[in-house]
């Protein structure tokens, strides 16, 4: 007989990497992840033809934007999606009997598909960034040469900088995600209603300063109570957003990128264990 | 001689697999009402026994197979793989697993499947994939290794899981429905194999339907119903055919019968039964499309 008895089975680093990778070449197969890359990346490509509104020097800025926005729109949807694929499928498609009747923990399954569905999106944000800093330089080159007597535009202008730290924090950004989907994923019963949490997730994070504002300077106890919890719980999205494109890479800007990673990161780092927590009694 | 004969009996090692008073009760949507899956069972399955868990549908099988791997929770009782709790992953490091039905990702091939779980089994590298090339021959997917599982019959997918069960050569197989969806001549192949299995001395506990096959690889059998256990014990005991044999003879005139049970009387033999033989229709239907395959092969 095989030995059984010879210990306890430890958190395995090496068993994480292979549920990771596994999970991630699922995702990359699917339809939806090469149907968002592909059309996130022809918006940002589409968004040069708007040259016609002649927007001189700001047009590159429009760019910057419009692709920013094309990368945190889709970048969103992509990982929701996929999140609850990776998870919920597998729960649904009861392909997850087979993988926890192996010597796996609990934890390192939640935390295989935490990293598996992380890159899946982390190539996503690569993807779409890269396409947009080439729109940027074809952009760049495509500028009318300026009128003598208009200001000119320095080459600082063009936002390759600011677009680069933005990808980036995106990627933080869809990473706590992800962590937070897998929690709504690690109880749900549905697919449908997966999604559909994950989603109204999304928003509250996005108009998350509304509940601190209230915290702060509600009127009533329940506005300060119920703001204030939703202000701790959830996770500010707004910290993440596009003033990076302009914002430059100076020191300040950057410490300031850092920071705001960080707190990503520490919200991702709790929201994983309480997805890890909560799958762990979960009957299958 | 006593520690020499406990080696070689089974019956006095320790279980392989041990159900002690297992009940599982799932609420029922409201929360306040529950229904009873398992009421009580308990089961010991010795090393290198074939076990079949038999019952018809809603009986308690599946769950109490998934208790037994920790997918669920007992509402009471406990279940043990080779001695350790089945709800502890590190137990899981004996057994293969085929569920019932078996669904494995679409996206990947049936060698990229057993590699995955190879390696989550901890099977080395070295000689990983030679395993993996020569269990996929033996369930006879050879030729459709390469391709994506999505497109595999329901057959195929049935041994390509039985194919991931054995890719660790686990200690103790567990099948659920081994055999559900797979043609006869297949479902004799998944029965040779389990045997194979019982001859390197591994522990098999089954569910099937097919009681002729539960009959022809099972050294003891467990008959669930409601949850319940009805009956437990040898196949032989069960059937009360413990010390009989039977003889298929041609052509023995009526009058000769009564000469012959005056000889078999003498040797200390009874003559039980005097029947027509049945015919099984699972073996004429193997010799039948076996022939049709070696005719096929000599005409070519």
């Amino acid at each position: 007989m095989s030995a059984v008895g010879t210990g306890s089975l430890r958190f395995s680093p090496h068993r994480v990497v292979v549920l990771a990778s596994h999970a991630f070449l699922d995702a990359v197969r699917q339809r939806v992840f090469q149907f968002t890359t592909l059309l996130a990346a022809v918006l940002v490509v589409g968004s040069l033809g708007l040259r016609e509104l002649d927007f001189g020097g700001a047009e590159l800025k429009f760019v910057a934007d419009f692709g920013h926005g094309a990368l945190v729109l889709f970048g969103s949807v992509l990982t929701i999606v996929t999140t609850v694929q990776l998870l919920g499928g597998e729960l649904e498609n009861r392909t997850v009997l087979p993988v926890l009747a192996r010597p796996v923990r609990r934890s390192e399954f939640i935390c295989g598909k935490f990293f598996g569905a992380w890159a899946v999106v982390l190539v996503f944000c690569a993807a779409v960034t890269a396409v947009l800093l080439g729109a940027l330089w074809l952009g760049a080159q495509a500028l009318p040469p300026p009128l003598a007597d208009a200001p000119q535009v320095p080459a600082a202008a063009v936002p390759y900088a600011g677009v680069l730290v933005g990808g980036a924090l995106q990627g933080v950004k869809f990473g706590l995600l992800v962590a937070m989907v897998l929690l709504v994923g690690s109880y749900a019963r549905s697919n449908l209603f997966a999604q559909a949490t994950g989603f109204l997730v999304l928003v509250i994070c996005h108009l998350q300063y509304l509940a601190r504002d209230a915290w702060q300077t509600g009127h009533g106890w329940l506005e300060r109570f119920g703001g204030g919890l939703i202000g701790l719980v959830f996770p500010n999205f707004q910290l993440f957003g596009g003033e990076y494109l302009t914002a430059g890479t100076d020191g300040a800007a950057l410490a300031l990128g850092g920071r705001v990673a960080l707190y990503g990161l520490a919200y991702t780092a709790v929201f994983l264990a309480l997805a890890v927590w909560s799958f762990r009694r979960r009957e299958i | 001689m006593a520690m020499a004969a406990n080696e070689t009996d089974p019956a006095q090692r320790p279980p392989a697999i041990e159900i002690r008073r297992l009940t599982k009760d799932y609420p029922l949507p409201g929360g306040r009402q529950r229904v009873r899956a398992v009421d009580d069972l308990s089961l010991r399955v010795h090393p290198g026994q074939i076990y079949g868990l038999l019952g018809p549908n809603g009986s308690g099988k599946s769950t109490t197979l998934k208790a037994l791997l920790g997918l669920l929770r007992p509402t009471l009782g406990e279940c043990l793989l080779a001695g350790v709790p089945g709800s502890d992953p590190a137990a899981h490091r004996a057994i293969g697993y085929l569920p019932e039905a078996p669904y494995f990702p679409r996206f990947l091939s049936g060698r990229e499947l057993l590699r995955f779980h190879a390696k989550l089994a901890g099977v080395p590298r070295a000689g990983r994939e030679e395993r993996i090339a020569a269990l996929l021959g033996r369930v006879g997917l050879a030729h459709a290794a390469d391709r994506r599982v999505g497109s595999y019959s329901k057959g195929m997918l049935q041994r390509v899981g039985l194919a991931q069960a054995l890719v660790a050569d686990p200690s103790i197989l567990i099948l659920d429905e081994p055999t559900a969806g797979v043609d006869p001549g297949g479902a004799a192949d998944i029965a040779e194999l389990i045997l194979e299995q019982k001859a390197r001395g591994r522990t098999v506990l089954l569910c099937s339907h097919l009681l002729t096959q539960i009959e022809e690889i099972c050294d003891r059998v467990a008959i669930l119903h409601r949850g319940r256990l009805l009956a437990e014990g040898a196949l032989d005991d069960l059937l009360g055919r413990c010390g009989r044999q039977s003889l298929v003879v041609e052509h023995l005139p009526s009058e000769e019968l009564a000469a012959f049970e005056d000889w078999l009387a003498e040797r200390g033999g009874r003559l039980h039964a005097v029947e027509r033989p049945a015919a099984r229709l699972d073996r004429y239907f193997l010799e039948t499309v076996e022939r049709a395959e070696r005719e096929g092969e000599a005409s070519r």
